[in-house]
């Protein structure tokens, strides 16, 4: 085996992958939302963002790109869980925490899972499912959120879903840091303040767009 | 004070086990949990029956033998103490205690509340020291290290190995263990010449033990009699990662 497998097989290794792709994955969803921002500022506004996006010549390398942080970062989570599970064969009959773990932390892979269904359900309504065009021959996606939006179901299942996402994030973002080596007490509190930050904001602002779509937008 | 206590009694390796119940009665709250067990290993043997197994030795919380868990927690409620200096004023007379053995596929148990730790001893034995030859002791003023690290070093090495940070993951992770190890000695003049070579061997010993990764919970630290911090952990993925990359051996 070569230093570079043997590194990368290790546990020290596995994690500081996934670590790596899990920040990715959250400097990706800073850009979601700031872009999805522009839904506030109207139909135009939003579906030309859209269609600037994916006219891109760049739209290619980075949705593989995409395909990839999020393929290399479900196997290795998988794997790291499977091989945390059979690290305890036989378990406590009585377990109490002194203190460190957090909801956020011990559902990891349950969490991780729900964001992948939703993940493929999203990917399937928006990214493939919308084909009417706008005026100017664009997808009109602003549309499509507005009509996805109208039915309670959804928008509960939505806001669930990124509450869970926010919730993954904030534990996340701070244990991503220590799988990759950053971890000072000049610094570390505020990054643990910031990790909540990011869980906090991702809930609550892609949660906005769906509560904004259904109440004020005429869904309801 | 009288307690209920439900313990793990296990006769073999191979052996299932069970929880088992006993009644202890009339204990001070003075006494060590590990006397409070005393007395109870005391009357099992007055009626002719096997004492529970629990492994000591200083009983002064530095040697790193004790270890159990008490209800759900190893070495019990009280932060920064070992079992063996927990004392029973910290319970409530009629609690029921569940005493269980570390669990761990590193850790097979060996017979009741005793399991087998070898495989830290192992994890030393690839590399947690420094090789030194012997000679006459050289001038304290040759070594210069910085106070702030030595500081940091003293914490670390503060590890008694007693596995409590194994026992409380839920991972059954060794990390705080071996970043203890690592640190001690990377911060340390003395350790530079082996550093990058100890962090290699470290882990993977460590990995080939079968202990789980890092989900960085930090109940670890929660639990370790020693208040070992968390940030050994993240050293020791520094250490690794600038190891995997610069060391010499292909
Ligand atoms: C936008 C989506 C996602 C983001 C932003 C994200 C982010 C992160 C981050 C930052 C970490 C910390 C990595 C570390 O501890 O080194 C992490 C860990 C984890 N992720 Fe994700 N993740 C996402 C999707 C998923 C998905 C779809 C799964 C599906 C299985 C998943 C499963 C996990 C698991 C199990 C861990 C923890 C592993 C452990 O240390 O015990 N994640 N994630
Ligand atoms: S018996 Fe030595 S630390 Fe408890």
């Amino acid at each position: 085996m070569s230093w570079f497998t043997k590194a990368l097989k290790s546990s020290v290794g596995k994690k500081f992958v996934l670590g790596l792709t899990g920040l990715a994955l959250v400097g990706f969803l800073i850009e979601h939302l700031v872009g999805n921002l522009l839904l506030y500022k109207g139909a135009d506004s939003f579906n030309g963002y859209a269609h600037m996006l994916e006219s891109s010549e760049l739209i290619l390398p980075a949705e593989l790109g995409l395909l990839a942080l999020f393929l290399v970062h479900i196997v290795l989570a998988i794997t790291v869980t499977v091989g945390n599970k059979s690290a305890r064969p036989e378990v406590y009959s009585m377990y109490a925490s002194k203190g460190g773990r957090t909801l956020a932390s011990k559902t990891m892979i349950y969490t991780g899972i729900l964001i992948f269904v939703f993940l493929v359900l999203h990917l399937v309504h928006f990214r493939f499912g919308v084909q009417s065009l706008d005026a100017e021959g664009r997808r009109n996606l602003y549309a499509a959120v507005l009509a996805l939006f109208r039915s309670p179901v959804y928008v509960a299942w939505y806001v669930l879903a990124v509450c869970l996402v926010g919730l993954h994030v904030s534990h996340g973002f701070q244990s991503a840091l220590r799988s990759i080596g950053v971890n000072h007490p000049k610094y570390a509190p505020a990054l643990e303040a910031l990790s909540l930050l990011f869980g906090f904001l991702f809930a609550i602002g892609f949660s906005s767009f769906a509560l904004w779509a259904h109440f004020f937008k005429g869904g309801s | 004070m009288n307690l209920t206590l439900k313990i793990w009694r296990q006769k073999s390796p191979k052996d299932k086990g069970r929880l088992v119940t006993y009644m202890a009665k009339g204990i001070s709250p003075d006494m060590s949990f590990l006397e409070m067990l005393d007395t109870i290993n005391r009357d099992l043997i007055l009626k002719g029956d096997d004492p529970v197994a629990f492994e000591h030795d200083c009983r002064e919380g530095i040697c790193g033998s004790c270890g159990f868990m008490v209800s759900g927690q190893a070495h019990g409620p009280l932060k920064g103490t070992t079992v063996c200096q927990l004392h029973m004023r910290h319970f409530t007379d009629g609690d029921t205690l569940v005493l269980e053995p570390w669990r761990a596929k590193a850790f097979p148990i060996i017979k009741d509340l005793v399991v087998d730790r070898s495989a830290l001893d192992r994890i030393i034995i690839a590399g947690g020291f420094v090789s030194v030859d012997t000679g006459s002791a050289p001038e304290a003023n040759a070594l210069l290290t910085p106070k702030d690290n030595a500081e940091i070093a003293m914490d670390a090495a503060a590890c008694i190995g007693c596995g409590a940070c194994v026992a409380s993951c839920k991972n059954a992770s060794a990390m705080l263990f071996v970043g203890a190890k690592v640190s001690q000695l990377a911060l340390l003049p003395q350790g530079q010449p082996e550093r990058e070579r100890r962090a290699l061997s470290l882990v993977t010993s460590m990995d080939d033990a079968g202990f789980g990764n890092c989900t960085n919970e930090s109940e670890c630290e929660a639990a370790c009699p020693k208040e070992i911090s968390v940030r050994n952990i993240a050293r020791l993925n520094r250490e690794f990662l600038r190891a995997s990359f610069s060391h010499p051996a292909k």
